[in-house]
């Protein structure tokens, strides 16, 4: 039983797969992005948002194993929190870290979020078993987020440039706002009792794929980045990830109707 | 800059963002977003099934944040590659509505594929009926707040950007929405099956009213019914938010000096006093003239 329980959720996929596919999934881009475009050319830049889907995907699923134990309208809270932390690791570690810098905010943002995680539990006593973990997987996840788009829009995470190009010029916020709810969105669109794990997933998908068409739009005014070739990879996925949603949608809900009226007494019972 | 030009700055403003309130709101009644969602997702458990739309796609500060921030991005990437402002801003709403509309359809549809227990249908037309209108809302309410946000950020020449300002401002129309309009909404039309006034007892929770004057009721009835007064009421609070805040630092502009600076921040001070009052005044005329709750002589009887 998931949503609006109070219980663990039912995984097909270990999570543990999912922090693996996150952390890697996310680095790997990230970096990939950076070295490729200096090696083969700006239009590589879009290897940060792929980067930057995995930490979505992880997130959502993510807050989709911590709100299960009863959190409903926390639901949103809790990927404005992910950010939130992710912001501040995430400026913390590229301006100090250099080239290591996404690893130390990574590295960062797993202690903010698990002090958050431990506040949470020790202080405000929500007494959530897995408040810890989640909290430090929600917290990096909205780091690799952060990091992964930013990449997208400028082709590099030199801090001096993504401060130029990202913070100064207010597309921090966009990347916040949509990544937060690229994270948040997956589990609270599909919060109910028959809520499954590989349909939230996919939808996860499908929204990280826009985040990375708005990166695309960015990125195709700064020098350093590529946009076409991001906005074109986005809508493809985009378009795996709804068609797959509805797959799952059509296999999973009572019915799926073109017109009709309500189900009758008879039904119901 | 002139006190003239900016008094018609301001007005422009007020202006827009009264409309991008109203149309806020009605957006958000379309798909029962934000509180009344707790209802219409309660609905089916309780055996209702229903043909209304669940936007679920958050509170309705970061979904207009969203949209905002999308459309302000998009706008503002515009205007650096000399596409003319009205252009950049109709194409960003444009695009911001565009990805309003899937976050729309795929709340629909995982709430209701979630509810599968409780036999809740997922009804194709109500996406294909309620979705262009969800659309349709929010291209007004993102193209005014992008309307509100360029003047700010060029004729009055606020240090932040444009994308942030127009993610500051839909955080603002959402909470405004939210505050104001999902009152109209939620309390009375979701529960007209019940007295008026009467509050919402527990063994009605999820009972709203799933059939309409013809037909099973929908969210495109509720928006018209919001419109008569949720929508409009919430475009003048957002409008009389960005007017007065706005307003006090146009006509006592802090830059001629730090003097004038503070009496700005003293004129703040009083229009929040007269809101206050005002606002006590009327809750204690509407309490006088309608009263307390009365028991029905039914409830009279059990309880003696």
């Amino acid at each position: 039983m998931s949503a609006g329980g109070s219980g663990a959720a039912a995984e097909a996929i270990p999570q543990n797969n999912i922090i693996a596919f996150g952390v890697a999934g996310g680095l790997i881009g990230i970096y990939a992005a950076y070295f490729l475009v200096d090696i083969a050319g700006q239009y590589m830049s879009f290897i940060g948002a792929l980067g930057a889907i995995c930490g979505m995907i992880w997130g959502a699923a993510a807050v989709r194993r911590v709100a299960s134990y009863g959190l409903g309208t926390g639901v949103p809270s809790i990927g404005m929190l992910a950010l939130g932390m992710g912001v501040l690791a995430a400026t913390f570690g590229l301006a100090v870290g250099g080239i290591a810098g996404p690893v130390l905010a990574v590295i960062s943002a797993a202690i903010i979020g698990l002090m958050v995680g431990i506040l949470a539990n020790k202080v405000l006593k929500m007494g959530i078993p897995i408040m810890e973990v989640s909290m430090t997987e929600i917290a990096t996840a909205g780091t690799i987020t952060i990091v992964g788009l930013a990449v997208a829009m400028t082709g590099t995470f030199d801090f001096a440039v993504i401060l130029e190009q990202v913070i100064t010029t207010g597309y921090i916020a966009v990347i916040f706002i949509a990544g937060g709810l690229a994270i948040l969105h997956p589990f609270n669109a599909n919060l109910g009792p028959d809520e499954k794990q590989d349909r939230t997933l996919m939808c996860g998908l499908e929204k990280g794929a826009i985040t990375m068409i708005i990166a695309g739009i960015v990125a195709s005014v700064n020098e350093g980045a590529s946009g076409a070739l991001t906005i074109l990879i986005g809508l493809a996925l985009w378009y795996i990830g709804f068609s797959g949603y509805y797959d799952r949608v059509k296999r999973d809900a009572y019915d799926v109707v073109g017109s009709g009226l309500l189900p009758s007494k008879e039904e119901l019972e | 800059m002139e006190p003239l030009t900016g008094m018609g700055v301001l007005a422009l403003m007020g202006a827009a963002a009264t409309i991008a309130g109203a149309s806020e709101d009605l957006e958000s009644d379309v798909g029962s977003q934000s509180n009344p969602n707790s209802q219409v997702q309660l609905a089916p458990q309780m055996m209702y099934p229903h043909r209304i739309h669940s936007k679920a796609v958050s509170g309705e500060p970061p979904s207009n944040a969203l949209m905002c921030a999308i459309g302000g991005t998009t706008a503002s990437v515009l205007v650096s590659t000399g596409a003319s402002a009205a252009l950049a801003l109709a194409i960003g709403a444009i695009v911001a509505a565009t990805i309003h509309g899937t976050y729309a359809a795929t709340s629909y549809l995982g709430r209701s594929a979630s509810q599968k227990r409780f036999k809740q249908p997922v009804y194709l037309d109500v996406m294909r009926s309620h979705i262009p209108v969800i659309m349709g809302y929010s291209f007004i309410t993102t193209f005014c707040i992008l309307v509100v946000s360029y003047l700010m950020a060029t004729v009055l020449a606020h240090p932040f950007p444009l994308p942030l300002l127009a993610f500051i401002w839909g955080i603002t129309v959402g909470a405004v929405g939210s505050s104001t309009g999902d009152v109209h909404y939620g309390a009375e039309r979701q529960f007209q099956n019940v007295e008026y006034g009467s509050g919402l007892n527990a063994a009605n929770s999820g009972n709203i009213v799933r059939k309409a004057e013809s037909g099973l009721r929908n969210g495109i009835d509720n928006s018209w019914f919001c419109a008569k007064f949720g929508g409009p009421v919430t475009g003048l609070a957002f409008g009389m938010t960005v007017f007065l805040s706005g307003w006090i630092t146009a006509v006592f502009d802090p830059s001629r000096g730090d003097a004038i600076g503070w009496v700005s921040v003293i004129a703040g001070v009083i229009i929040v006093l007269i809101l206050i009052l005002w606002n006590r005044n009327i809750e204690v005329a509407a309490r006088k003239a309608y009263g307390t709750y009365k028991e029905d002589e039914n409830e009279a009887e059990v309880a003696a």
